[in-house]
């Protein structure tokens, strides 16, 4: 059931609930329990796959039985099914969330089949193992995200949406351009036949690798909002309706920085591939700091947490950028892993309860709103544990892998961005409190009186659930992210699942230092 | 064949920045158009493109010599399908932007605000609530 051809049930799951959603249209009640249904089984079976992986090894499919690398591969590996276990619980109570608050305009503009092609891309992006393959599960991602936001076609959401599609169509074009850029130079495009490839490439040749690479991290940085690319995100996220945006904050960035990972830390190994990991370095820091600063004046509640995930993303680039150490490699990496499944469940969360927060008071903007702790307790909760939870207090999750993150950092002497990233922290915490003062505590200043936020708020506590467990639970997953991490940076097992035993070069790879 | 291959694709991403960079939304729309064909002809220059190359069709396996690479004219043609989609669901958007707010420069579109359409709970807001 989980081994082989079987993972391909990752894709083909969304893909034939996203057209049976479709044509069960005029059917809200039946369309809710399906796109549900198949969230909640997709979620369980993705949950028994890690178990499956974890204990037998990376699963691995030729489409079509062509032998890589000249087919298209899909790999499921421990990362790769760690991140789909991350989208997919947050993607399946997105969906319970979303079940409450769509109206039935949105509904009737295909918002769940459009959510379930989101799903399908960002899970295809995760077990392809295949650079032009990530580009058309990119852009079926993206295709899927700007019906998903435009969802109800405001006038408003129509022209953001517009400038989203714009940056984006350069950003898939760019990908293109380096993905025959590397084309040219490597004669392959399966990641695990790169990792061996480039492995033993020196020289020019290796020089003008690093630099046609370089095409590739603009377009992962771009995905990933990281600095100087952030600007089309704060505009474009606050539009979207509430209960989308839990899912795209969460996840549709971190889709980047999970290429990133991919493909810098593992696929390109060729001599200078430290140069991508000083280019980020750099840019964590001005990512993580210009986040949280352009968090810290903003008025209105989700344009906040909207700025907020740029500068998390710093975070979880400034883990990549200290994986080119040897020494800490396998320790960043695994801290990485760490703080996307944390910001995921997180950041969703708190984008879900700002929904919930805006239901209550019917206002958006932090001057208009107030005493949600009084008019809504438990929403307050629920935010108290996230904001707490992403400010890296303890016993929650983000404690663990801010802790984590700073201690690669620290044991790679790398003070300067150290530094930056604890300043960061105090100024996400000051944010936090900007939130809690205005919302949630004082007088009520405006009320909806409406009662439809006990669903939602009851589908967000999953979330909260998750980001405690993860916290005060988490050696075991400490250890699968571990695992994770090694195989990434050293990924001789990797390698073995896709191209079979018969590698010449695997020799030159296992020699190689990361 | 690579010169005037490598010229063309400079001048056609020449082109496209250029008109991306105009305030124009049907330039853009033109600019992306021609973005996604110089990546399509950077494409199949990478893939060694010759005039002498022969169409990959084999018959006898050991008689590969001179045949063209036959993977990057197959990543071009998904690329052509998805950017072609792509651009239509853009221009579609440019019209639409246009319609709403009766200009194509995007410089004159007003400032992203939180929009009340987009914003409003689904229940109506009681104005002038008081304790």
């Amino acid at each position: 059931m989980f081994s082989g051809n079987a993972i391909v049930l990752v894709l083909l799951i969304p893909f034939f609930t996203a057209i049976a959603l479709a044509l069960l249209q005029g059917r809200p009640r039946l369309e809710k329990a399906l796109s549900l249904a198949s969230a909640v089984g997709l979620t369980a079976y993705v949950f028994g796959l890690t178990g499956y992986v974890d204990a037998n090894g990376i699963q691995v499919t030729m489409l079509g039985g062509y032998a890589a690398p000249f087919g298209i591969a899909f790999v499921a590996d421990r990362l790769a099914c760690i991140m789909l276990c991350a989208s997919m619980t947050v993607g399946t109570v997105v969906l319970l969330y979303a079940s409450y608050t769509v109206s039935e305009t949105q509904q009737r503009s295909f918002f769940f089949p459009l959510f379930h092609v989101v799903l399908l891309g960002v899970n295809w992006s995760f077990i392809t193992g295949d650079l032009f393959n990530l580009f058309v599960a990119y852009e079926v991602m993206l295709i899927g995200s700007y019906g998903a936001m435009m969802v109800g076609a405001s006038r408003q959401q129509v022209r953001q949406t517009m400038m989203y599609v714009a940056v984006n169509l350069v950003g898939g074009s760019l990908f293109v351009v380096g993905v025959a850029l590397v084309y040219a130079l490597a004669g392959t495009l399966n990641l695990a036949d790169l990792a061996v490839k480039t492995a033993g490439m020196v020289g020019p040749r290796a020089a003008m690798f690093t630099a046609a690479s370089m095409v590739l991290l603009l377009v992962f940085a771009l995905k990933a909002a990281a600095f100087p690319l952030f600007s089309w995100l704060p505009d474009s996220y606050p539009v979207v309706p509430a209960g989308v945006n839990g899912y795209f904050a969460g996840v549709l960035t971190k889709v980047g920085v999970y290429s990133l990972l991919r493909v810098f830390v593992m696929a390109f190994r060729q001599d200078g591939s430290q140069v991508a990991a000083d280019v980020l370095l750099l840019l964590s820091g001005f990512t993580m700091l210009l986040g949280v600063l352009g968090a810290l004046c903003q008025w209105e509640m989700r344009r906040l947490l909207s700025w907020h995930i740029i500068s998390q993303v710093g975070y979880m680039v400034m883990g990549i950028g200290l994986a080119a150490d040897p020494r800490i490699a396998v320790a960043a990496v695994a801290a990485t892993i760490y703080y996307v499944v944390h910001n995921i469940v997180v950041k969703s969360s708190l984008f879900l309860v700002a929904g919930v927060a805006e239901e209550v008071t019917g206002r958006i903007r932090l001057k208009e709103m107030g005493g949600v702790l009084t008019l809504a307790p438990f929403a307050a909760v629920l935010f108290f544990v996230a904001g707490f939870s992403i400010a890296g207090m303890p016993p929650f999750s983000g404690f663990l892998a801010k802790l984590s993150v700073f201690r690669v950092a620290l044991d790679g002497r790398h003070f300067l961005v150290l530094s930056v990233a604890v300043i960061t922290s105090f100024l996400t915490l000051m944010s936090m409190m900007k939130i809690w003062g205005y919302v949630f505590w004082g007088k009520p200043r405006a009320s909806s009186g409406s009662r439809a936020w006990y669903g939602p708020a009851a589908a967000t506590a999953v979330l909260i659930v998750v980001t405690i467990v993860l916290g005060v639970g988490g050696q075991p997953f400490v250890r699968l992210m571990v695992d994770a991490a090694a195989d990434v940076v050293q990924p001789t097992a990797y390698v073995r699942a896709v191209l079979g035993d018969g590698v010449a070069s695997l020799a030159a790879l296992e020699g190689a230092q990361p | 064949m690579e010169l005037p291959l490598a010229l063309a694709i400079g001048l056609m991403f020449a082109g496209a920045v250029y008109s991306f960079l105009r305030p124009n939304l049907i330039r853009m729309v033109v600019g992306f158009g021609l973005l996604s064909n110089a990546t399509n002809l950077l494409m199949i220059a990478a893939g060694g493109f010759t005039l002498e190359g022969l169409a990959p069709f084999v018959s006898d396996a050991n008689e590969v010599a001179g045949l063209m690479d036959p993977l990057p004219p197959d990543i071009v043609l998904t690329a052509i399908v998805i950017s072609f989609a792509v651009g239509a669901l853009f221009l579609t958007m440019c019209y639409a932007v246009y319609r709403d707010y009766g200009t194509d420069d995007p410089e004159e579109l007003p400032p992203p605000v939180a929009d009340d359409e987009t914003y409003r709970p689904r229940r109506a807001r009681r104005p002038g609530y008081e304790e």
